[in-house]
């Protein structure tokens, strides 16, 4: 996919001279130089490959950058405008573009944005069985426990749960398996899978998605990612409330941090996630910081 | 052996005759074929918001013999195999006026690159254009397509008299 997306000269420079599996992001500015993360390092693209040294580095358009944007929505940017409002786009391979540019609102309200300036494409990588250390601490003899991962953005919360969705299938458990990828990242398209035994609704609300899915799929797990907003808080409670289990994803650096979150105070105080799992970049993305009960214990 | 000849040549001159007519039946079933392609990718948009090569792939064939290749070399832009220049846009195709490519050329550079609001009123707006065309490229097929064809006719006839 990303062949189909960047300019030929640039992937040609990525796919031959710099090893993709270690790229995170490519960044790419109007009339700045194209930045890779490789891990937590940050590097110069240039014709030789990577560098350090700005003289060397290739330049990036807004010719460039919009083509990016362009190719990446399949030549039809109408078709991703819900997903421009609020400033990404997600392609069918499962590569995330975060996009910057030029809100137009209407109404009060956002309409699509435009003139884009920067695009920063995160590039999907299965890291197989990274869940499995955390995979008796989350499911027991009596099911699978509310979970809760939490990690900084780009740690690899996504890759987390996705191989933990195919675990499940791989060891073959029982259980009805509800996806909800509100933003279309769980398709890794041929390269990676969420198993056999997950059924995915996509592009939904998680208050939509919960709600429909409980009521159509029955499902005994939710896993969805990234909550953050009061309504997906109430999502989980219907949830729960409704006798299915959730594994989901926050935002946060430290445990401490997502504490002081007023939008998970319900959830923490009802102790509605029996566990919580920490996950940083130290060692590259997926590193786990530790398991947590829901009184904050640490288990691991 | 000379009736053959002359046969020959008169038939040459209604086959000219014909060629000429087929150039203005051809634009005006290009043009017709463009209004159809706005109509569709209007309602396309708006209720399924299709890719634009899903709309160009969904076409009858009887629409994609009319475009004469200009949707595959559109598709060709669109999978990366050459730039949207006008040169290939209009690859063997001979039958348009400079300004008609033009304004094709900015119908298919505008496809794709905006929201469905704007992108449907840009395509309303080139589908009127194409409709005057189509509408012209009709009345030239009446009046001059048969007209080539009668002359083509009328010169083979007359070569015939004159020379027996």
């Amino acid at each position: 996919m990303l062949k189909k997306i960047l300019p030929n000269d640039i992937y040609e420079i990525i796919n031959s001279k710099v090893n993709y599996k270690v790229v995170n992001e490519i960044r790419l500015r109007a009339d700045k130089p194209i930045v890779l993360i490789l891990g937590s390092q940050r590097v110069f693209l240039g014709q030789n490959g990577i560098t350090n040294n700005l003289k060397y580095a290739i330049y990036s358009s807004k010719i460039m950058v919009e083509d990016v944007i362009f190719r990446a929505s399949e030549c039809s940017i109408y078709s991703v405008n819900e997903q421009l409002k609020k400033g990404y786009l997600v392609t069918k391979g499962g590569i995330r573009l975060g996009i910057g540019g030029d809100l137009i609102e209407e109404a009060g309200k956002v309409k699509t944005m435009t003139n884009f300036n920067s695009v920063n494409i995160r590039l999907p990588h299965e890291i197989k069985n990274c869940s499995l250390s955390a995979f008796n601490y989350i499911v027991q003899n009596n099911g699978i426990l509310n979970t809760l991962i939490i990690s900084p953005p780009g740690a690899g919360k996504t890759t987390f749960l996705r191989d933990f969705v195919c675990q499940l299938s791989e060891r073959n458990y029982a259980y009805n398996v509800l996806v909800l990828d509100e933003r279309g990242e769980f398709d890794l398209g041929a390269s990676g899978s969420i198993g056999n035994f997950a059924d995915k609704i996509s592009f939904a609300s998680k208050k939509i998605g919960f709600e429909n899915g409980i009521r159509s799929l029955s499902p005994n797990l939710i896993v969805t990612d990234e909550l953050g907003q009061k309504e997906d808080v109430e999502a989980v409670l219907y949830a729960t409330n409704s006798g299915v289990s959730v594994l989901a994803s926050a935002h946060s650096d430290t445990l401490e941090n997502f504490i002081k979150k007023p939008s998970f105070e319900e959830l923490i105080s009802n102790k509605i996630f029996k566990r919580y799992i920490l996950l940083s970049q130290r060692n590259g993305p997926g590193t786990m910081e530790g398991i947590y009960d829901e009184n904050f214990s640490r288990l691991r | 052996m000379k009736l053959f000849v002359l046969v020959v040549i008169s038939c040459v001159s209604i086959y000219v005759g014909y060629l000429c007519s087929k150039k203005y039946k051809v634009r005006a079933n290009f043009f017709q074929a463009m209004v159809y392609l706005c109509q569709k990718f209007d309602v396309e948009i708006n209720y399924s918001r299709e890719r634009v090569k899903n709309i160009f792939l969904g076409l009858d064939e009887k629409q994609k013999n009319k475009l004469k290749g200009i949707d595959i070399n559109y598709l060709s832009f669109i999978d990366k195999e050459a730039p949207l220049e006008k040169a290939m846009l209009f690859k063997d195709i001979n039958f348009l006026k400079e300004e008609e490519k033009d304004l094709i050329f900015m119908f298919f550079k505008g496809l794709g690159r905006s929201d469905v609001d704007s992108q449907s009123k840009e395509i309303k707006n080139f589908q009127n254009r194409f409709e005057t065309l189509s509408a012209n490229a009709n009345n030239e097929n009446k009046k001059y397509g048969s007209l080539s064809i009668k002359l083509g006719f009328i010169a083979g006839l007359f070569i015939l008299v004159v020379f027996i």
